[in-house]
């Protein structure tokens, strides 16, 4: 091979491998959630096979999110086990009366307006079409954060080329302008941006 | 093996290549973008509870109905609410990013005196020792407030002017207000039950009056129709949006609005279109049909369908005593679809004051528009929340910014019927700023509070047990117990709106037709174009626009 091809191949692959490998490795911190929480067992033993068992929607119509430490101490009164996760749990959360400092994988920016009862209640999508199989998994996942725009992984997607998603990965603008778009759908600048 | 500078080179070059053929370009373009709305001096709401809550707006006397999204006790979005009964839930461009005002760069932050850092001290020594000589005056841009009871009050303690400006909306029911002897404030249109309006250049469809309601009442019955239930007549010289949106622009010549209404009411009289009652207008078809640039013909028939589908009103922009005169002889004073006065209207407003005696000092409160100049000579307070070319005023002094400030908001000017709304401050001031109000406060305390202002109003409303209070759900004044819960239903975003007029009477008497008030065009145009005194640009588009000599006026 020629020497110049040669020298032009190794930085073109170095650029490469950095670029599709290192890069994602680098760009996304990892932290833990302060609790290991398995969606599935928990879904299996409350009996709340539905997500609005634990993430109901208020009386006023607004989504209430992440259930309150009163939701877990329902059951978590006393350790369920041994583990140290249910010990912090406990020890540090619950007796305490200190909110859960969860790390929540699609918090959007404090710019946008999301409403989940027009998403669920009106236009009847589910749960997992933007949420995915978390509340179906005991996958004890990585909260990834984004070094530069300090946002969820989440919200890129974790394809880091936004090629060949699934349909639930990311939710950046223009994943909701495309649902929209198919959906005919429009709700202007002013509809998520209030 | 020797790596030489050109296989570094060469290197280099397909890295660059390669970094093209990778996410990373986007992806940090994209994050860097994002990075760059979160730095640190970027003001950030907190994150908390997000919550929405019902206030008024004070950035215009409208007064519209907000609902602001809150997060963490600071607004983070504003859109109208459909509570209030006019507005409907619309909101003007501005008011639908209001809460981005308050972190503005023009924000004022401090006293400022000549332009250098001062104090709130300095500021009220120099007033005192400015009323101390006198003679002064307190100008008002918006009177009728609570606060307004506290301007006009140190005015009268003090021997000081009160000036209550007038907006251009308030100016077009001077006429009426004089020929009847009644206030401005006191007057509204009716459009809700008018079939035709003829707008001498009343900018209707581009913010004119309160936002919405006359955009609504077009949107229902006139957008779009060809022979539409809300027939508007745009008379203006230039297509301006609402002249593209009505029924019928009749583009005449700048400043010949006067002369048209005249021979309008003349072809009326002529013709035995309109009963005839009151002065006879001096002015003949033919001088008018010189002047505006329309035919005889065309004003004739323009008279004609004018009256064609009644009632019938005339709006002005700005004051016009011949285009009032137009609508007392069209019988639009006084009854259902024209100008009616509000009952039971519950706030006197204080009549402007004029001062031609020069001034040893003059305080502008806020919510003057920066168009207002003070008189020459005087030492001008200036209160305002945004720097807007204050460097004219001696002194510059911060007042609240957007939802910071506690006012009340009566009547907004056009509306036919009573309304009363409290703009709750959902926002707590920095120790720098002061309203007019509370800076006259402080050298007065015997001044009427703003707070005890607006109660005593919320009780002269519950003592007259009429209207209805418009918040989520309507209530009517019957259905409070008190009046501390009906102050409390309007500190929480409620509007009072009190019940439609009954037909009372407007006895408006006018000896003989008004002249012009001054607004007409030279009549020497054409002379003015002979001579070239324009600059090139400008001639060329003086030619080109509806200000050129019409074919008519050539002929003649």
């Amino acid at each position: 091979m020629n020497r110049h091809v040669l020298a032009f191949a190794i930085g073109l692959v170095f650029a490469l491998v950095a670029g599709w490998v290192v890069f994602p490795r680098v760009l996304y911190s990892h932290q833990q959630q302060p609790v290991d929480f398995p969606h599935k067992t928990h879904a299996a033993k409350s009996g709340n096979a539905d997500c609005d068992g634990c993430h109901p929607f208020n009386s006023d119509g607004s989504f209430a999110g992440i259930p309150k430490n009163d939701t877990c101490a329902a059951c978590h009164t006393d350790k369920l086990g041994t583990s140290p996760a249910e010990a912090k749990l406990v020890d540090d959360y619950l007796k305490t009366g200190t909110t859960t400092p969860w790390l929540v994988y699609s918090r959007q920016p404090a710019n946008v307006w999301f409403s989940h009862a027009v998403h669920v209640k009106r236009a009847g999508l589910a749960c997992a079409d933007c949420h995915g199989a978390l509340g179906t998994s005991d996958e004890k996942r990585l909260y990834e954060q984004d070094r530069i725009s300090g946002y969820s992984r989440d919200i890129w997607g974790h394809s880091i080329s936004r090629l060949r998603r699934a349909p639930h990965d990311g939710r950046t603008m223009s994943d909701c302008e495309d649902c929209h778009h198919k959906r005919h759908i429009e709700v202007g600048c002013f509809g998520c941006h209030q | 093996m020797k790596v030489s500078r050109r296989d570094l080179l060469l290197g280099t070059a397909g890295l660059t290549a390669g970094i093209f053929f990778t996410p990373v370009p986007w992806k940090v373009l994209d994050d860097v973008s994002i990075w760059t709305q979160n730095w640190a001096w970027i003001p950030q709401p907190p994150r908390g509870p997000v919550t929405t809550k019902l206030a008024a707006c004070t950035l215009c006397p409208s007064g519209c109905s907000l609902r602001v999204r809150m997060a963490g006790g600071f607004p983070v979005g504003v859109s109208g609410s459909p509570a209030h009964p006019l507005t409907k839930g619309a909101l003007c461009p501005l008011g639908f990013a209001a809460h981005q005002l308050n972190w503005h760069p023009a924000r004022l932050q401090e006293v400022r005196h000549q332009g250098r850092a001062a104090s709130w001290e300095e500021a009220r020594s120099a007033f005192e020792k400015a009323c101390a000589e006198g003679p002064i005056a307190i100008v008002d841009g918006r009177s009728g407030r609570a606060a307004s009871i506290v301007l006009q009050s140190f005015a009268a303690k003090h021997k000081a002017s009160y000036d209550a400006l007038r907006n251009a909306e308030e100016k077009s029911l001077a006429p009426y207000a004089k020929w009847a002897n009644v206030s401005v404030s006191s007057l509204g249109y009716d459009l809700e039950n008018v079939r035709t309006i003829v707008s001498f250049g009343a900018p209707l469809l581009d913010g004119w009056g309160v936002p919405g309601r006359f955009t609504h009442l077009w949107a229902e019955r006139a957008a779009g129709e060809s022979d539409p239930q809300l027939r508007l007549i745009q008379i203006e010289p230039k297509l301006s949006r609402t002249a593209s949106g009505a029924w019928r622009w009749i583009p005449i010549c700048q400043g010949s609005e006067e002369l048209l209404a005249a021979s309008l009411a003349s072809v009326l009289i002529e013709e035995h279109l309109v009963p005839a009652q009151g002065p006879v207008p001096p002015a003949s078809v033919t001088d008018a049909a010189s002047q505006t640039g329309l035919t005889p013909a065309a004003i004739r028939e323009l008279a004609r369908a004018i009256v064609d589908r009644k009632p019938v009103l005339c709006i002005s922009d700005g004051e016009s005593p011949a285009i009032a005169a137009l609508n007392l002889l069209l019988g639009a004073v006084g009854t259902p679809g024209g100008i009616l006065p509000k009952s039971g209207h519950p706030l006197p407003m204080p009549p402007a004051s004029a001062n031609d005696k020069p001034l040893r000092a003059v305080l502008i409160d806020s919510t003057v528009p920066w168009e207002y100049v003070a008189p020459e000579g005087a030492e001008a307070f200036r209160f305002a929340a945004w720097d807007g070319g204050g460097s004219r005023a001696e002194w510059l002094l911060p007042a609240p910014g957007f939802l910071e400030e506690l006012s009340d908001l009566p009547s907004p000017p056009t509306c036919a019927v009573a309304t009363y709304a409290v703009a709750p401050n959902l926002l707590s001031t920095s120790a720098q700023t002061k309203t007019a109000a509370e800076f006259l406060l402080q050298i007065d305390p015997t001044l009427p509070a703003i707070d005890q202002t607006i109660r005593a109003r919320c009780e002269e409303i519950f003592r007259a047990r009429r209207g209805t209070v418009h918040a989520a759900k309507p209530a009517s004044i019957a259905s409070f117990e008190s009046a501390a819960k009906l102050e409390q239903a309007l500190r929480d975003g409620g509007v009072w709106l009190d019940d439609p007029p009954a037909h009372s009477p407007l006895k408006c008497s006018l000896r003989e037709w008004p002249g012009n008030s001054g607004n007409r065009a030279p009549a020497n145009w054409a002379t003015t174009w002979a001579q070239p005194v324009l600059p090139p640009l400008a001639a060329k588009l003086y030619q080109e626009s509806s200000l050129r000599e019409t074919p008519q006026r050539s002929q003649s």
